[in-house]
């Protein structure tokens, strides 16, 4: 495996230190659970314990964690689960919740309201913080635009309530896990034009609400850029009469697109820079790369 | 005149699904079929390569050289719920802006999913009632849930025409009262869940929720109605899936679980394509490694492309043989890593690639 990059880079400034909740989002297929599962065996590595929240079936973080985690609790969040769990004290007891919940109009409702879950999982994800003290939580979270809205219901709930017990289910949401100092949230990407400028916009609006600053950005699948060398030999191959000239520009195109790919990954680190925020970066690998693999490349990028 | 054949395209995030949807659009155009692409998750970045505007609107996409045609339908998901609202209540004004300015509404407006890929069919079935297509190619969400909208719908449907709307719309003036009196555990029911929901809830969200469910109760209809023919659009007789991965663990489980979440619905996937798992190096690599004369340089970086492909193919091949032995009956097509910066030159190359493997794809005539 190749080692991170280290070309020319703004002075880092000393990244502000993550807190007990560490939310990892980005949009799909960034990479956002191996980062999430990289991030836990890191922290693991260095304080001999962390926690991987998952939500559903727990199969892409056993994945990604890998055979060899030590020190890393994987816990698992289920829909059916949470709600259950946070409607207990709501309704008194188990035993009247779960005949609220399995009542012939509630069934259709919690299925079809999708508010109610994703509180319940916020919920959930703020006692697996409370029961582990000291013990940092990663939460590999669902993809951009639902995630941005998982953590607004909390606020939302609280002024729509407006009093009761579910209002103080989300108070204590808001308060104890949405809030800044309670959870860091890192945001993962790639380097491309379009992804970068949407991750900008989730920056911006995570911080206009719910309020919280994003603490890190994860640059994945930075492609180092081939030989310079190579390029000119190429495109003077390419520039010729004969039977290479068509090869040739194939490589050129190929050629150019990595290297604009790795001066996408240089402006954004520009761009990002100039924001509060630390940014580490994670090559990019013909293939999957193991969490360990890059646990380690955030090592070398300062993660730890 | 016969309903279009329909090739749906689902698989998770990143592995390329909306680039191999437009590829395989683009081929089927070539090959003289009057071809609809629809992007539930309009990527700009490609829409604009193609010069289609993200809108309502079916527009032709200009094709430089192609026997049939090709268009391209992209909603724009930020305003499905509108349009959504708009449609169910075209003859209730009144209903309509209670429920445009009902606080809970306007706080899950934002959160309701399965609401734009249904307004997305409901676009694409009045494209193929007017449009004269034989092919429309459906770029789904990248998602696991990508294609649980289909029930989403009949879930809403059931919760709309069930007794829990007008359990519902009942209940804000029954809450306010006193519990009703105990009829012991057995007969635990609705009086006793309605105390809870507003002892717990408080008064506002009970209301907020009658009055959001009575008014759309009004319409169930037009709600069924539109149910139903996103129904016949994706589960019909013409229909056919094609999961889209690559050589990602990741990739792997979401084809998995998709073909077991339409196993369910009563499908098979037809065909499994698989982006970035070539199976030999590019003509073009090996036109360069044969030639004679070529820079140093050059010969380097062929080298170090050529044991990135061999690595990724070498996954490929893992990829491929446990999807056969999982999935039998779907075939298989595999598709080169295509490196560029211009999405259209990707979707180019793509399409030339696929058009070897349509007749894999298309779903059998019947």
């Amino acid at each position: 495996m190749r080692p991170a990059a280290s070309d020319s880079r703004p002075p880092p400034r000393p990244p502000r230190s993550l807190a007990p909740a560490v939310l990892v989002m980005g949009k799909g297929g960034v990479g956002k659970t191996t980062v999430a599962a990289a991030l836990a065996t890191l922290e693991a590595e260095t304080h001999g314990m962390a926690a991987l929240v998952e939500f559903g079936d727990g199969e892409s973080g056993k994945r990604a964690l890998g055979r060899s985690h030590r020190g890393v609790e994987h816990v698992v969040i289920t829909a059916a689960e949470a709600i259950q769990r946070g409607a207990t004290p709501l309704f008194g007891s188990a035993t009247v919740a779960k005949l609220a919940l399995g009542n012939f109009a509630m069934r259709p409702l919690l299925r079809a309201a999708p508010a109610i879950r994703e509180l319940a999982m916020l919920e959930s994800v703020r006692q697996v913080v409370a029961a582990r003290p000291g013990v940092r939580v990663v939460v590999d979270m669902p993809a951009t635009g639902h995630a941005v809205a998982w953590l607004r219901t909390a606020r939302q709930g609280r002024e729509f309530l407006g009093s009761g017990p579910m209002f103080e289910l989300c108070d204590r949401v808001a308060r104890e896990l949405v809030a800044p100092g309670c959870a860091s949230i890192v945001v993962v990407t790639l380097p491309e034009a379009l992804v970068l400028e949407e991750t900008l916009e989730l920056c911006e609006s995570i911080a206009r609400d719910p309020g919280l600053e994003v603490a890190r950005v994860v640059v994945n699948r930075v492609p180092l850029p081939l030989s310079r060398e190579a390029l000119v030999d190429a495109r003077a191959l390419a520039a010729t009469e004969g039977a290479l000239a068509r090869p040739a520009a194939a490589l050129v195109a190929l050629l150019e697109a990595r290297e604009a790919a790795s001066a996408g990954a240089a402006e954004a680190l520009e761009v990002f820079a100039r924001g509060p925020h630390a940014i580490w970066r994670v090559p990019l690998a013909p293939v999957d790369p193991s969490a360990r693999d890059v646990a380690r490349w955030l090592r070398a990028e300062g993660a730890a | 005149m016969k309903d279009p054949l329909v090739i749906v395209c689902a698989g998770g995030g990143g592995v390329g699904k909306t680039t191999t949807s437009a590829a395989l659009a683009l081929a089927l155009a070539a090959r003289g079929h009057q071809t609809l692409i629809v992007t539930i998750d309009p990527a700009r970045r490609l829409a604009g390569a193609m010069g289609v505007p993200v809108t309502d609107e079916v527009t032709l996409v200009p094709l430089a050289a192609a026997k049939g045609r090709l268009s391209a339908l992209m909603p724009d998901p930020r305003r499905s719920m509108r349009a959504f609202i708009d449609y169910l209540f075209a003859d209730e004004p009144e209903a309509k802006a209670r429920v445009l300015s009902n606080k809970l509404y306007i706080g899950l407006a934002d959160a309701a999913a399965g609401v734009h890929e249904l307004v997305a069919m409901n676009l694409v079935a009045r494209a193929a009632t007017d449009g004269d297509f034989d092919v429309v190619v459906i770029d789904t969400a990248p998602s696991r849930h990508a294609i649980d909208f289909v029930t989403y719908p009949a879930r809403l449907a059931a919760l709309l025409g069930g007794r829990s709307v007008s359990w519902l719309a009942g209940l804000a003036q029954r809450s306010g009262g006193a519990a009703p009196a105990p009829r012991g555990l057995l007969s635990w029911g609705t009086g006793h869940v309605e105390h809870l929901l507003a002892r717990v809830t408080g008064p506002n969200l009970v209301r907020d929720t009658a009055d959001l469910f009575g008014d759309l109760a009004l319409v169930r209809e037009r709600f069924v109605s539109l149910t139903r023919r996103a129904s016949e659009l994706l589960l019909g007789e013409r229909v056919a899936y094609a999961l889209v991965a690559a050589p990602t663990a990741a990739a792997r489980d979401d084809v998995i679980f998709l073909a077991a979440r339409l196993e369910k619905l009563g499908r098979r996937p037809r065909a499994i394509v698989l982006n970035r798992a070539d199976t030999r190096p590019a003509p073009w690599v090996s036109a360069l490694r044969a030639g004679r004369g070529v820079a140093p340089s050059i010969t380097d970086v062929l080298d170090a492309l050529e044991e990135e492909r061999s690595t990724r193919s070498s996954a490929a091949d893992g990829l491929a043989a446990h999807l056969h032995a999982k999935l039998p009956w779907a075939s298989i097509v595999r598709l080169p890593y295509v490196e560029a910066s211009a999405p259209e030159v990707i979707v180019a190359a793509l399409s030339t690639e696929l058009d070897a493997h349509l007749a894999a794809l298309l779903p059998e005539a019947r």
